[in-house]
């Protein structure tokens, strides 16, 4: 009969890696119309780091992502970028991006510090315009600060600026040092029903509560959890490269490599945990890799939970799960004294 | 030999070797490249048309299986007045990330909702078997073929109308998935 199983697995995973360089620069310019340019080295897999990496340049300078136009992955125009690895993007190349859009906006500053009549401190880049902070009404439209910048100051609004996660080297004799820039938490909850006739894992429903830092754009961080619950449901349950004794792949197609269709993924609800981080572009932290770290272990636990068998090797099939229920079968009738 | 097929509304003819598959007739032959070749043996899905309105797998159809009959592909979809609901839900929505199966889910999606206006999160999941996805883990394409169902039944516009295949009985010799 089928049994009902809930399992929880909690992780942490760390991001912007110290021990070498990991360094990303960015360049941001200001045309004359209020628009911009961002230059990255970084490129787009899917995952929506683009438009990120437009949130956060837009949200520097005070305009909106529609207005800014991004270069990338070309390392013959764009400033060095370690990679789109290690869910490091939003994080470090974020950072770089931010600094170097709040150098162009400092040359705004001044230009519009002339126009208004007030000290640079004072002034804030928000809806289009810069504006004196508190007095949103003694304002000039940044598409005018930036011509004029351009024009008149001989001082376009060009910031560039590069960032590495600050290193404490790790000590040779404790180990301790600072190896990465932050860390990010989740916590996976799995339900699942397990056939103890067959072994079958039915994943119903998966909860899953992440701290990516503050959630520049939630609705692609739940696509990276929601992505990560898959992958990590494969991972648990059925994905696994098989080999014969010459090392030749036994299953190189997507017919006996079986990974989770729409009919074996679960509902998954995504938890984004209110948070800020100091060290990252607007409390900014990281979600892509984390997301699929503590599924497996979720749905192990949920095993667990409901036939009492603890798998220790993935994927969970269902000849491991039965196989597992029925040693542990023959353990309970060793156990009945005669 | 020759084959002859209506193609987003157009009737095109090319003069293939018979082991052509209607993959490569659409790609290679009329330039149609929207449905991707991933596996090539009826595996991922990402090749999926829709032929007398059931999605089939084009690598798994001979062109000359085709031969006269009325095929969609995802450049068919779209319109002068905009994107087909389908697409524009799907964008706006975050339900493909590096868009590899987006056109066959599309297409699959389509043939479900040609097929019936309003269906199951069960009937679309299982609409969507044969399409595999390796980012999204599928959730947003399944709420967004929810969405564009709502979206088609209330605003049955003539730009929508136009994009909608004409429902054809099922055809038993077409290889389904």
């Amino acid at each position: 009969m089928k049994r009902r199983g809930r399992g929880i697995a909690s992780m942490w995973y760390p991001v912007g890696f110290t021990v070498a360089a990991n360094p990303s620069g960015a360049v941001v310019k200001v045309n004359e119309d209020g628009t911009a340019v961002v230059l990255t080295g970084t490129v787009e897999t899917g995952q929506g780091a683009l438009g990120v990496l437009s949130q956060i340049a837009a949200e520097a300078l005070g305009i909106a992502p529609n207005d800014i136009h991004i270069v990338s992955g070309d390392t013959d125009t764009c400033p060095m970028d370690t990679g789109a690895i290690a869910s490091r993007t939003t994080y470090i190349t974020g950072n770089a991006i931010a600094a170097a859009a709040a150098e162009a906006r400092d040359t705004l500053f001044e230009v519009a510090s002339q126009m208004l009549g007030v000290k640079t401190s004072q002034l804030e880049a928000k809806d289009h315009k810069i504006q004196v902070k508190g007095f949103p009404a003694r304002s000039a439209p940044i598409a005018d600060v930036a011509l004029r910048a351009h024009l008149v100051n001989g001082t376009p609004p060009i910031g560039s600026a590069s960032w590495n996660p600050p290193t404490v080297p790790l000590d040779p004799e404790t180990g301790q040092g600072k190896p990465f820039g932050t860390y990010v938490y989740a916590t996976q909850i799995a339900e699942i029903d397990v056939d103890d006739e067959t072994g079958e894992v039915e994943v119903l429903r998966v909860t899953a509560s992440h701290d990516c830092g503050t959630a520049i754009n939630p609705m692609l961080v739940e696509g990276q959890i929601e992505g990560g619950v898959f992958m990590g449901l494969g991972f648990a349950l059925q994905e696994e490269i098989l080999f014969d004794k010459q090392g030749r792949q036994l299953n190189p197609n997507l017919t006996n490599y079986i990974m989770p269709t729409t009919l074996d993924m679960p509902v998954v609800e995504s938890d984004i945990v209110d948070s800020y981080d100091e060290t990252g572009p607007f409390g900014a932290k990281a979600v892509g890799e984390p997301s699929l770290v503590p599924t497996a272990a979720a749905i192990t636990n949920a095993i667990y939970d409901a036939v009492g068998v603890r798998i220790t090797a993935l994927p969970a099939t269902a000849e491991r799960v039965l196989a597992a229920i029925k040693a542990k079968r023959a353990m309970e009738q060793k156990q009945i004294p005669a | 030999m020759n084959v002859t097929i209506t193609v987003n509304g157009e009737v095109r003819s090319a003069s293939v070797p018979p082991e052509t598959t209607l993959l490569v007739l659409l790609r290679e032959h009329f330039l149609l490249t929207g449905a991707k070749t991933g596996c090539d043996v009826g595996d991922c899905g990402a090749c999926t048309v829709i032929v007398d309105g059931k999605a089939v797998n084009a690598c798994l159809m001979l062109a000359g299986q085709a031969d006269g009959r009325t095929v969609t592909t995802i450049e068919g979809l779209a319109t002068r007045e905009g994107l087909h609901p389908l697409q524009k839900v799907f964008e706006e929505t975050g339900a493909l990330q590096c868009g590899f199966c987006g056109p066959g889910v599309i297409m699959s999606s389509k043939a479900l909702l040609d097929e019936i206006p309003n269906p199951t999160t069960a009937e679309i999941r299982n609409a969507l078997a044969g399409n595999l996805c390796r980012c999204t883990g599928y959730q947003k394409m399944i709420e967004g073929v929810h969405e564009a169902a709502e979206m088609l039944q209330s605003t049955t516009t003539p730009a929508t109308l136009a994009t909608k295949t004409p429902a054809t009985p099922a055809l038993a010799a077409l290889p389904q998935r």
